[in-house]
């Protein structure tokens, strides 16, 4: 085992093998406030990719309700009840409990949680179910008194993949190129070690080929500089993909920087596992913090403080408004006055959108025709 | 005090010794081998040697815990093909295929260069071995036909595959009832990325449970270009037999030779036990006296 730096962690922790970054890493932005759970992305992924035969079951992108919804069935809750404590030092954001790979049982190079058949058969379980029951004469006040929110799910292309941890033949790489993690369909031998292994449960055993398959970041798009499927579909405009710096390398003109790094704003999802997830959520700004915790870690509060914020900071609400304008990946960006306008590789413009929307006030009654506009119930 | 560190040593020397050289079999002559029948009163003919293996506890992921205890085996040859029979209790017969269950499985090894014999585990580094592997799901693929989707959930529904081929009478099969031999076309390939790809374990229409490969080493195994291997498995009274053949003069450069004694080892997978790749029971090195 090597020592490794995981900044989610704020410390070194064990992983098989030595640290070794990519050039460029893949990375995702979703804000859970803005999703409906359309499943749209599920569907533009379903269609995309796995509509093939032995693939029925599989959805590398799907959207779940939480605190109940979970595919595979209770993926989240059969290995965090697994890892003891999951203690973090709040003061300095260092992680204090074991990450899956530290908890890793005599003989295996990653604790993990091998689901059952039945535990892929419910891919809506708990959908739309909140987090208690509505007492009867309950009315809206400002807050609700129960809570749910959408957690979208794809594979988190991680840093230090527990896929790539527990597969014995090396079949599972990550792309030098772009931190895209593959299986390399010619080499695996469908041992199932990865799905047993990868903590968010998006490696897939196909019982046709007999071998794993998993979501593959859209490469080919990736390679012609435009976003993944889910993220181009997305009616909610949650999503923006782009590529991540590393912490000490951190660009304030990088959108994805912008958000995750410099304003912290987005947080990865159980980053007490260990794997350095690359998919950043906006947490939910109504749900118990409690919840949260769990899920995003320590930094929770001062994402959701600054994301209720986002109005008046110039630079991190530019940033956010690039999320669905465009197809393209979007490199860099500039808030100019009334403006934020992305930037391809090349820096060539992907996208011009205007802070504010502009407002345009019709008169109720129209001079020319003398016809009255007003609203059809 | 002298005369028990002799003593020891004796004990251990003996140990290893007999380590090295296993629990010797050996081919017996025959004419004529019965490929696919346990039962033959040929295997009569040979003696059982009964092989010790134990749980992979070298590299992970690792077993744990033992469920075989041995192997018994046979060997006979008819101066053309070598046949082994290997057989082993086990309670249950696993040859489902799904997300968590695995396929009883059986192994035999043999080293590229018999005079170094390299590393019983899979070999090593310019110290190749030929192993050939049966599985219990391939025996299933052939005996009973491919072992689909439908075969582990026979309620299972698919609205619609996209690329399905036309029956020959210009139907349309449903999609739930459709099987992997209508889906043949190069298009539905591009679906299925494991036979796309011409990976060894996505082959749909088997000829024979069996695999030969190569190792030089853990995680390397390769699956050899000509497959020639044969082989037949049988499980009743909880015990697996299962025959392996391959040539006993082989044209293959890339089969271990067999043109005088050599050693060999085995590996068993209990698929209950979610016994899978790494995590199996292995044998040491065992002469292999071959009678001509």
């Amino acid at each position: 085992m090597a020592q490794v730096k995981n900044w989610h962690l704020n410390r070194e922790m064990k992983y098989p093998y030595a640290d070794n970054r990519p050039k460029k890493q893949i990375a995702y932005i979703f804000d859970t406030n803005k999703c409906i759970a359309c499943q749209t992305c599920t569907v533009a992924c379903k269609t995309t990719w796995t509509s093939g035969k032995g693939q029925e079951y599989m959805f590398w992108n799907n959207v779940e309700t939480k605190p109940y919804g979970s595919y595979p069935t209770q993926w989240d809750v059969n290995l965090l009840k697994q890892l003891d404590g999951q203690e973090w030092d709040k003061t300095t954001g260092t992680y204090k409990g074991k990450t899956i790979f530290e908890a890793a049982e005599k003989g295996e190079n990653v604790k993990g949680w091998h689901p059952t058949d039945r535990d892929y058969a419910y891919p809506n379980l708990g959908e739309d179910e909140c987090s208690g029951n509505v007492n009867k004469g309950a009315f809206f006040s400002g807050i609700h008194d129960v809570w749910m929110f959408y957690l979208a799910r794809i594979c988190n292309h991680c840093t230090y993949p527990g896929c790539v941890a527990a597969c014995p033949r090396k079949a599972i790489y990550k792309r030098p190129e772009d931190g895209i993690v593959l299986i390399d369909e010619s080499r695996c031998r469908g041992y199932k070690e990865c799905v047993k292994a990868c903590p968010y449960k998006k490696t897939f055993f196909n019982e046709v080929t007999r071998i794993s398959e998993k979501c593959i970041g859209c490469y080919p798009l990736i390679e012609k500089g435009e976003q993944p499927r889910c993220v181009q579909t997305c009616i909610g405009k949650i999503r923006m993909q782009g590529f991540l710096s590393k912490p000490e390398e951190a660009r304030a003109d990088n959108p994805i920087d912008q958000i995750v790094h410099i304003k912290k704003v987005a947080l990865p999802l159980y980053p007490q596992y260990g794997t350095e997830p690359n998919v950043y959520y906006i947490p939910p700004v109504h749900v118990p913090k409690e919840f949260l915790h769990q899920l995003f870690g320590p930094g929770v509060d001062k994402a959701i403080e600054t994301y209720k914020n986002i109005k008046n900071d110039k630079d991190l609400l530019g940033a956010f408004l690039l999320f669905g304008n465009t197809p393209k990946i979007t490199h860099s960006y500039k808030t100019d006055g009334e403006f934020t306008m992305g930037f391809d590789e090349k820096g060539e413009v992907t996208t011009k959108v205007p802070l504010t929307e502009p407002v345009f006030v019709r008169p109720f009654k129209n001079e020319t025709t003398g016809a009255n506009h007003h609203n059809i119930p | 005090m002298k005369k028990i560190i002799l003593l020891s040593l004796a004990i251990t020397t003996s140990i290893l010794l007999h380590a090295q050289n296993g629990v010797p079999i050996t081919s017996v002559k025959v004419s004529g081998i019965p490929a696919r029948d346990a039962k033959s009163d040929i295997w009569n003919n040979a003696q059982v040697s009964v092989i010790p293996v134990m749980p992979q506890n070298v590299t992970n992921p690792q077993l744990l815990k033992a469920s075989v205890a041995n192997v018994k085996v046979k060997s006979i040859n008819d101066g053309n093909k070598i046949a082994f029979l290997i057989e082993w209790t086990d309670s249950t017969r696993d040859a489902t295929v799904d997300v968590d269950k695995f396929s009883d499985q059986v192994a035999l090894q043999l080293p590229l260069n018999p005079d170094t014999v390299p590393n019983f585990m899979m070999g090593q580094k310019k110290g190749r071995v030929h192993i050939i592997h049966w599985k219990a799901v391939w025996q299933d693929d052939i005996e009973k036909g491919f072992q689909d989707v439908k075969t582990a959930h026979p309620n299972y529904w698919a609205d619609i595959y996209y690329f399905q081929e036309k029956n020959a009478d210009g139907t349309t099969t449903a999609a739930k009832d459709a099987t992997v031999d209508q889906f043949k076309s190069k298009e539905a390939k591009n679906y299925m990325a494991g036979a796309y790809a011409g990976n060894p374990m996505s082959i749909f229409d088997r000829k024979e449970p069996v695999e030969e490969t190569l190792a030089e080493g853990y995680g390397t195994l390769t699956t050899q270009e000509k497959q020639d291997a044969t082989a037949w498995g049988v499980w009743e009274n909880n015990t697996w037999k299962v025959i392996i053949v391959r040539s006993l003069v082989s044209t293959d450069p890339l089969d271990a030779p067999l043109v005088k004694n050599t050693q060999i080892c085995f590996a068993v997978w209990n698929g209950t036990f979610k016994n899978v790749g790494a995590k199996k029971h292995y044998s040491m090195w065992n002469d292999l006296i071959i009678a001509k």
